[in-house]
């Protein structure tokens, strides 16, 4: 048994305080003089047996009321994870989950939720006896065995790590060792219950379900969830980092925790190649999101960094790492016949004041040998590829190069991947097409991070070629044909838009639309190149590849070797410069509602344990807590009856006189 | 002037006369009946004339109306004579929180002998224990009061009850009826009781019991664990009050009942009295109790 506050269990002494009070009362006797000793001897001989007996009960109901008092304020929590009627348990699987969002703490001056649970889990353990305690951490996913539960807390596998969590494979693994182990045993998951490691709707929770359905011992299994409420928290997460020329501009999103109310203001501090500068912040809400540019110091070729707000309730998310590489130029190919469309397109793809974005324009016919893996995007404006072009592009596309297919503006049967153009078509005399909706979270059309849209209700078009294929549209024309679709490659994308920059077919040539459209396209496509620099933990590239080793570049926090490859930060693996962070999805607040909870782990028979540790919610410590008090009333009111005296004391009224053949009853 | 005796009350009490319930035989003319015909102004009945009866009693208005002689008689008053038997075993020097009972005994005995011998009746005092027997003998007269007075004053209780001997003695020593005051806590074998009274009764005696008990004594309304000693024997016992409580309280409620019954067997008057009631209203009650319905 574990309690939250056991400093107040010395208050158990207090129980022997009545047993004491009786035993000097007994030796403080009073001497007096008594004359009706008859009565006494008589009523002392009687009250023998039956009411010695009483009065034990008395002072045992006492001892126990204030026994049970001193236990409800010491607020005993572990029964709750092992519940009072656990037998003998010969293997205990400990899920634990330790992925960053567990590092939040539930108050000020309090443990972490991951720390908690470590101690919840150890008390149960010695409350078990000599059950065995196999860990499976959410970060390494090995069973291993832990000797003793004493050294949990100590064990570089139980440990902080920016990782996520991924709890249907770890399910799978228990119930996987389990059918190797025999004797009886219990899943025990620690976690608080965030819905993106616990992926409710992962077709992996009816293997992991099976799995444990087809253990020859039935097995319990126990979630201790660690929620409620938690100290105030901000968080920082880098979406992308590009460089531009001297500059690396940076997409930073700063989160504050649920309960964060109002504006407040934030020192955000830039570190940047052993210099760091402070800027205040102010945040209106919840979050911001923004655009930081980073002004990279002069002749630098590769550099690292990082963005760091002050220590708060969750250091794990207090700091955002990039790196980047040699300034270069972003290079589009520009597929299409001299005209006015290849002019826009080319103004669009590289305006001038754009420093280092760059065209190039060909033709159809030699654009196969134009395709290069340097290039960040295509703007294709004429009949679909084909052979050695078709070739070209899809490896391009498969690499995480992005093209945009304009209409060849003439009727053409060519297919890419299953696409094609209609033939085109105009628009009634007097009247354009206009797009009616477009996808305004994602795509090219989407708002800017500051909200603002994209003007593409301006776009009017007299004439259209309708992209067909098995494809979701990202905008429609009012008539609801597609205007703007997608379809996804390997790495890249390639998009279809169904009208032209030309005075013939629309107004697309403004800048209102195909300037922003045309800029992501080819930012998307450029990403590539950034992104070798920027990963989260837990991702194929921050792995070790052969012959690689780790080293960590960033002073950022305190470094423990034994969880590198767990840990946010600056990492140099063998070559590659990696800028490590903790995965976005660490930063979701959602948590698994009861129902999903239900669903996920139907028919395990599970218990839930809703242990909000010593956050200001604290659930389960509370029911014990009323249970004891209920219990410490309940001893009091039995010792109340006990005492209380069951015949009036004997009483004289007023003398008068009685005569034979009267009689005045005495009271009592 | 003695500390029991209080001037103010007796004045007041004065004016109430304490009346016998039966026939008293004194010596002297009194203000009590007696069993015998006498002079007194109250008619009691008539009887056929025998010769040698007094010639002057005669009803000439009966003979005239039927022509036989008949002797009107009338009740004779004499007076009445008062024995206060004062119980001074150690148990009534019990005082819990107020006076002892023997100071209580010694206000009754002493305030009701003063207003016998105020009306012309005579009182006299036993005090018993289990080594002493001490008696004043009644008498009517003033400077009588003083003597018992002083023997009342040097009353020391000790010992263990002498009631129920000092009862018989006085039940075979006083020849004639009279007013026996009992002043007791009548912590003795209530069966010996029974019997002691029942002689006073065989004897024609007006009997009148005071059960004197301390208001401790009723309510045993201890907390603590308490040495309790005997106050006659010295008999010692440590006892946890709360935990005796019911017991002690049923074996004093059938202890006070079965007193009682047994001075309702005897024909005498019961009177439970605890040391902490007022005086006045005690003996006002009482002697209101005793006067004949009439006069009430």
């Amino acid at each position: 048994m574990s309690f939250l506050s056991p400093l107040l269990l010395w208050f158990l002494a207090a129980a022997s305080v009545p047993v004491i009070i009786h035993l000097i009362n007994r030796r403080r006797h009073k001497t007096i003089q008594w004359a009706a000793m008859q009565f006494l001897l008589k009523a002392s001989r009687e009250s023998r047996g039956k009411k010695k007996l009483r009065h034990i009960l008395i002072l045992t109901c006492r001892a126990l009321g204030i026994a049970a008092l001193a236990l409800a304020a010491a607020r005993p929590i572990v029964s709750g994870l092992i519940g009072w009627g656990a037998g003998s348990i010969d293997t205990v699987v400990l899920i634990l989950d330790r992925s960053a969002s567990m590092e939040v703490k539930p108050g000020d001056g309090l443990q972490s939720r991951r720390q908690i649970a470590i101690a919840n889990v150890k008390d149960a353990i010695a409350d078990l006896g000599g059950a065995r305690l196999v860990l499976i951490d959410s970060a390494t996913a090995t069973p291993q065995e832990v000797p003793s539960p004493d050294t949990l807390g100590d064990i570089s596998s139980t440990a902080a790590t920016d990782t996520a969590a991924d709890l249907p494979s770890l399910l799978a693994k228990a119930a996987e060792y389990l059918a190797e182990s025999t004797g009886r045993a219990e899943i025990w998951i620690a976690s608080d219950l965030q819905t993106t490691n616990w992926k409710p709707n992962d077709e992996r929770w009816a293997a992991a379900r099976a799995s444990l359905a087809a253990l020859p011992q039935k097995t319990a299994v126990r979630v201790l969830s660690l929620t409620g409420n938690t100290t105030a928290d901000s968080t920082i997460l880098i979406h992308g980092a590009r460089r531009s020329a001297s500059e690396l501009l940076v997409d930073l999103e700063i989160l504050r925790s649920g309960t964060a109310r109002g504006t407040t203001n934030l020192p955000l501090t830039t570190h940047l190649n052993g210099s760091s500068t402070t800027e205040s912040l102010t945040i209106p809400g919840q979050s911001i999101r923004f655009q930081k540019r980073v002004a990279l110091p002069p002749d630098s070729e590769t550099g690292h960094g990082w963005l760091s707000l002050p220590a708060d309730g969750n250091p794990r998310g207090n700091a955002a790492f990039f790196a980047y590489g040699p300034d270069r130029p972003i290079r589009t190919l520009v597929v299409a016949p001299q005209g006015e469309t290849a002019d826009y397109l080319t103004l669009a793809a590289a305006p001038p004041a754009y420093g280092n974005l760059q065209t190039v324009r060909t033709d159809r016919a030699s654009a196969h040998t134009a395709i290069t893996p340097d290039l960040a995007a295509i703007l294709w404006a004429a009949p679909l590829p084909e052979d050695e072009a078709y070739i070209a592009t899809e490896k391009f596309l498969n690499d995480g190069g992005h093209v945009l297919f304009l209409p060849p503006a003439t009727a053409s049967p060519l297919q890419f991947n299953t696409i094609t153009w209609a033939d085109p078509s105009d628009s009634p005399t007097g009247k354009f097409f206009i797009l009616q909706d477009w996808n305004r979270a994602d795509g090219p059309l989407r708002d800017g991070i500051d909200g603002t849209p994209v003007a593409a209700k301006r776009l009017r078009a007299i004439r259209r070629q309708i992209p067909q294929g098995d494809v979701t549209p990202l905008a429609r024309w009012e008539d609801g044909e597609p205007a703007l679709i997608r379809r996804i490659f390997d790495h890249g994308t390639a998009w279809f838009i169904g009208t032209l920059p030309d005075y013939t077919w629309s107004n697309l040539g403004d800048a209102d639309v195909l300037l922003p459209a045309v800029q992501r396209i080819i930012t998307a496509g450029a990403n590539r190149f950034d992104a070798s620099y920027l990963t989260t933990v837990g991702s194929e590239t921050a792995k070790l590849r052969p012959g690689e080793t780790r080293t960590r570049l960033d002073s950022y926090g305190t470094p423990d070797p034994a969880n590198s490859p767990h840990t946010a930060g600056i990492w140099k693996l063998g070559d590659r410069l990696l800028a490590i962070n903790t995965p976005h999805q660490e930063t979701l607040p959602e948590i698994l509602s009861k129902d999903e909870l239900d669903a996920v782990l139907a028919d395990t028979g599970f218990t839930l344990l809703d242990q909000a540790g010593q956050s200001t919610d604290p659930t389960i410590s509370r029911d014990i807590w009323r249970a004891f008090l209920i219990a410490c009333l309940l001893f009091l009111l039995a010792e109340l009856l006990l005492c209380l005296p069951k015949k009036q004391p004997l009483t004289v009224g007023t003398p008068t006189t009685t005569r034979p053949g009267e009689s005045r009853p005495m009271s009592g | 002037m003695h500390s029991f005796l209080d001037n103010s009350l007796l004045s007041r009490l004065g004016s109430l006369p304490i009346e016998s319930r039966v026939p008293m035989m004194g010596n002297v003319a009194g203000k009590h009946r007696s069993p015998h015909r006498g002079s007194s102004v109250e008619f009691a009945e008539y009887r056929k004339y025998v010769p040698g009866d007094d010639t002057r009693r005669l009803d000439w208005k009966a003979f005239a109306r039927s022509d036989r002689f008949y002797i009107k008689e009338f009740e004779a008053d004499t007076n009445l004579r008062a024995y206060f038997v004062v119980d001074a075993s150690g148990s009534m020097n019990f005082a819990g929180k107020g006076v002892s009972k023997i100071h209580y005994a010694r206000q009754i005995a002493a305030s009701l002998a003063y207003l016998l011998v105020n009306q012309g009746d005579a009182a006299g005092l036993s005090i018993c224990t289990d080594k002493l027997h001490l008696e004043v003998p009644p008498s009517r007269r003033a400077a009588h009061l003083e003597r018992f007075f002083s023997t009342l004053a040097k009353l020391e209780p000790t010992g263990e009850t002498g009631l129920i001997n000092a009862l018989h003695t006085i039940a075979e020593k006083i020849g004639q009826r009279a007013f026996v005051v009992i002043l007791s806590d009548f912590f003795t074998e209530t069966e010996a009781l029974s019997e002691a009274l029942q002689h006073l009764r065989y004897r024609k005696h007006d009997i009148s019991a005071f059960h004197l008990m301390d208001p401790q004594e009723i309510g045993f309304d201890f907390e603590r664990p308490h040495r309790f000693v005997d106050l006659e024997d010295g008999t010692a016992i440590v006892a946890e009050p709360t935990l005796i409580a019911e017991e002690y309280n049923n074996a004093l409620s059938e202890f006070l009942k079965t007193v009682r019954n047994k001075c309702h067997d005897a024909s005498a008057d019961y009177q439970l009295v605890t040391t902490d009631t007022p005086l006045e209203p005690l003996l006002r009650e009482f002697l209101t109790a005793r006067l004949p319905k009439s006069k009430h």
